[in-house]
């Protein structure tokens, strides 16, 4: 359904309920307490049919290199207020008005090869933009896949389906409980270093790209703009490698010259909310996976983990250059071993295209002689 | 008391509510604290558990009651403070991750003035009870345990407590975590009493951590006792950390840590200090740690003195009065030399058995030391001037043995020893510990917190 499509679906929910459904009035956000009912909020609504379909100033996008949860298909989408406008940030996440909402639809189909087929939504996570800062909550959808309530504990399931590249999964799928959103949300980036929850995906180099709004692929943020709801953008906006490149093509038919960008940009997606310097487990660790690190040492190279435990296999470093095989960043990406898979929340599968890449990534670099390896463990 | 916002179960309808016993709730009851907040949880109600840790406001307790909760999330506490977590007893209200399939801890937690207390944690896949920049930690009367012991597979630590301030743990059991059983990371001010560790591969770990007193704890067979070190690139540096009075015995268990650092320490070691300065480890008693009571290790053995740098304008804490070696790059610290270390009035019991020749110490001790047991104190004296004789050092770190009666005392000469294996080594006893018979700290005395 087009935008025009949509106002006039708002103007006759006016007058009679409007075939849709649920898109009858603007979006509604309580910022003190969340509804019981996601449709509450009047963001979206979904039906197997219809699909996602958008209220007024909710706007939907993608992500170049997005974190791999699972296989999970994402829908994504920002609300911004009437009057009120993001301001766009070069280097990190935008800067968005209090009343701003960003939600992010979970979900799956049998046969991940036809995605749009059969899907089954799981959860829908909410961040709030609050006057105290960002609030997450999750909503877990019901059966009848009519509403998702809200579920502050989360739950575990298991989930059965064919992968993209058409190998039968079972994943043991986490749906966080609410104070688990701090885990990957929280930045040390307040007054004096203390911890605040902030959102990941709404950055400049993530979502430099197009989307198709129903007139054909345009720019996300010239959407936006288009829309006012972002403030001026820059001439030039950085973008992060289009992981889908990946996905339709395979790791071998990257061209060695931008590997690196690849790569660098796989693990600022999906290892970089903790392992840079203002993150938790960067601060623990020492290993430094944004994309704007130049240090190869707190990249990894040649470098100990300070308490990898499980997650080492033996081996001594993060990063062996030319040999995969001995690379701790590597291994833990790649296993599906419980105590030793990174990222610590999110997966219990390979992202076999993810650890495919890295591989090839380290395979590719300059060998380097770190140095002594260690027995092996219980030797 | 203030006014008390109960939420009960079902059972409340025909047990009564203040003052009433509820079955399940005999031990520990919302009475018994005072916060503004209580919240009862009945003993197996996992759903009901996780619900109210995510929906709680700050100045919250939630009793646990007697019973078995199996869990396959972790108990997760986030953005209030002033919380307790309570249970009815260890081993009477257990938290039961056996059935867990996600990468997670037991508890974990980010909150100001936190007490959990009273309560068995098993089986968490990673950490039994982590609590994380936190001021105001308490863990008393708590276990945290695996059910099999020796497990690769089992979690890296037990009680895990990490970069937070005024930490308190007490009368507790950590037992047969794959990495440390209980592991204070990146603290300042803290106090560790009275906790029993067992069958873990590194039983009760410093790390990183300044003001901290550790007493009256008894670990035994573990692969290491009780240790104190610093890692690289953290920017809090160890310092005053005090050692005293606890028992250290039967620390011989095979090393089953799954990798990592730790997985190098050989079985048999009692404790050891590494990249550590201001340090006193007194008044214990060892007994039967095969490959040496007390080890004084620089942190070059574990990485090159470049890693060790660190930016002064990154660190947290008190490290100006340290003098601390400058780095190569201008600017930064180094804190990979151990110094300033006080070993005075333990006692030794030595092993019968051979060290285990296990990782490069473990080898080395065991080729050192063929027709007799290992010295009570080992010193690789890396950073002395005169490293190649060990009849010449002159203590320049400052290891000071000169309090001990009983027990003897062994420059090791790594160095030498690596470019000449076998190179000899200089073995003192009380009767005349040369260089190193000082007996107390250079600068202030220990400074440890009193209570919190």
């Amino acid at each position: 359904m087009n935008r025009l499509a949509r106002s006039l679906c708002a103007l006759a929910a006016l007058l009679v309920s409007c075939e849709s459904g649920g898109l009858d009035g603007p979006p509604n956000i309580d910022l003190e307490d969340p509804p019981e009912r996601l449709s509450e909020m009047r963001l979206f609504t979904w039906d197997p049919g219809e699909g996602f379909v958008y209220n007024e100033r909710v706007v939907p996008y993608e992500l170049n290199t997005p974190l791999f949860s699972d296989y999970a298909l994402k829908e994504r989408a920002i609300y911004v207020p009437e009057g009120e406008t993001i301001a766009y940030d070069a280097e990190g996440v935008f800067r968005f008005p209090v009343g701003s909402v960003i939600v992010k639809t979970f979900y799956f189909a049998p046969d991940m090869r036809q995605p749009e087929v059969d899907r089954e939504l799981i959860e829908t996570r909410v961040l709030i933009h609050t006057a105290d800062g960002w609030e997450a909550w999750p909503y877990i959808w019901n059966e009848a896949q009519t509403d998702a309530i809200l579920s502050p504990s989360g739950e575990t399931r298991t989930l059965s389906f064919v992968d993209p590249q058409g190998e039968p999964r079972e994943a043991s799928y986490l749906v966080p409980q609410r104070n688990q959103c701090s885990s990957c949300h929280q930045r040390n980036v307040g007054e004096g270093g203390e911890a605040v929850l902030t959102p990941i995906g709404p950055a400049a180099r993530h979502m430099e790209r197009e989307y198709d709004y129903g007139d054909g692929p345009e720019s996300q943020l010239g959407h936006l703009l288009e829309l006012g709801m972002i403030g001026a953008l820059p001439a030039f906006t950085p973008a992060a490698f289009d992981f889908r490149r990946i996905e339709a093509d395979g790791v071998d038919a990257i061209p060695a010259d931008e590997l690196d960008f690849a790569a660098r940009s796989y693990l600022d997606a999906n290892c970089a909310h903790c392992h840079a310097p203002d993150g938790t487990a960067g601060v623990t660790s020492q290993l430094f996976l944004n994309h704007d690190n130049e240090d190869d040492f707190r990249l990894g190279v040649c470098k100990r983990p300070g308490s990898a435990g499980g997650g080492t296999f033996g081996r001594t470093y993060d990063i062996v250059p030319g040999d995969p095989e001995n690379s701790i960043l590597y291994l833990r990406v790649q296993t599906e071993e419980v105590g030793a898979m990174m990222p610590q929340l999110g997966r219990s599968l390979e992202h076999t295209a993810g650890s495919a890449l890295l591989y090839r990534w380290i395979a590719e670099m300059e060998p380097v002689d770190c140095g002594p390896a260690m027995p092996p463990p219980g030797g | 008391m203030r006014n008390k916002t109960w939420i009960l179960g079902l059972a409340l309808a025909v047990w009564g509510c203040d003052g009433g016993e509820m079955p399940g709730f005999e031990n520990v009851d919302c009475d018994d604290f005072d916060t503004a907040n209580c919240v009862r949880v009945e003993g197996g109600d996992s759903q009901g558990l996780l619900d109210a840790v995510n929906t709680i406001d700050s100045d919250t307790t939630i009793v646990l009651g007697e019973g078995t909760f199996d869990l396959s999330n972790q108990v997760t506490i986030r953005g209030v403070n002033d919380i307790n977590l309570v249970g009815q007893g260890i081993d009477v209200t257990v938290l039961a991750f056996t059935s867990a399939t996600a990468q997670i801890n037991g508890i974990d937690v980010v909150a100001d003035n936190f007490l959990v207390q009273d309560l068995t944690v098993l089986d968490a896949p990673k950490d039994g009870i982590r609590v994380e920049d936190s001021d105001g930690v308490t863990y008393r009367r708590i276990k945290a345990t695996w059910s099999e012991p020796g497990l690769m597979t089992n979690g890296a630590y037990g009680i895990y407590p990490v970069r937070s301030r005024n930490v308190l743990v007490e009368e507790s059991i950590a037992e047969r975590s794959s990495d440390a059983g209980l592991y204070v990371g990146q603290c300042i001010n803290v106090i560790v009493r009275n906790n029993v560790v067992r069958e873990n591969v590194a039983g009760l770990e410093i790390e990183n951590t300044q003001y901290a007193d550790v007493y009256d704890n008894l670990a035994e067979n573990n692969t290491a006792g009780i240790v104190t070190f610093d890692l690289p690139g953290n920017p809090i540096v160890g310092r005053d950390v005090r050692l005293r009075d606890n028992m250290i015995i039967n620390n011989n268990h095979p090393n089953f840590a799954p990798g990592g650092t730790v997985a190098l320490i050989p079985p048999g070691t009692g404790t050891f200090a590494l990249a550590s300065r201001r340090v006193e480890i007194t008044g214990n008693t060892y007994m039967n740690n095969k490959t040496g009571d007390i080890a004084i290790l620089s942190g070059a053995v574990i990485e090159e003195p470049s890693v060790w740098e660190l930016d002064t304008a990154s660190l947290v804490g008190d490290w100006e009065d340290l003098g601390l070696l400058e780095g190569e790059t201008p600017g930064t610290i180094t804190n990979f030399r151990t110094e300033n270390v006080v070993i005075a009035n333990n006692t030794h019991e030595p092993s019968t058995e051979r060290p285990e020749p296990h990782g490069d110490f473990g080898v080395l001790i065991a080729f050192l030391f063929t027709d007799r047991p290992s010295a009570s104190v080992l010193y690789d004296a890396l950073g002395e001037t005169f490293s190649e004789d060990a009849t010449m050092h002159t203590n320049n770190n400052h290891i000071c043995v000169g309090g001990n009666t009983e027990g003897d005392f062994a420059s090791l000469n790594v160095t030498a020893q690596l470019s000449m294996p076998g190179s000899p080594i200089l073995l003192l006893d009380s009767s005349d510990f040369g260089p190193f018979g000082c007996d107390s700290i250079m600068g202030d005395p220990i400074q440890v917190p009193t209570d919190l």
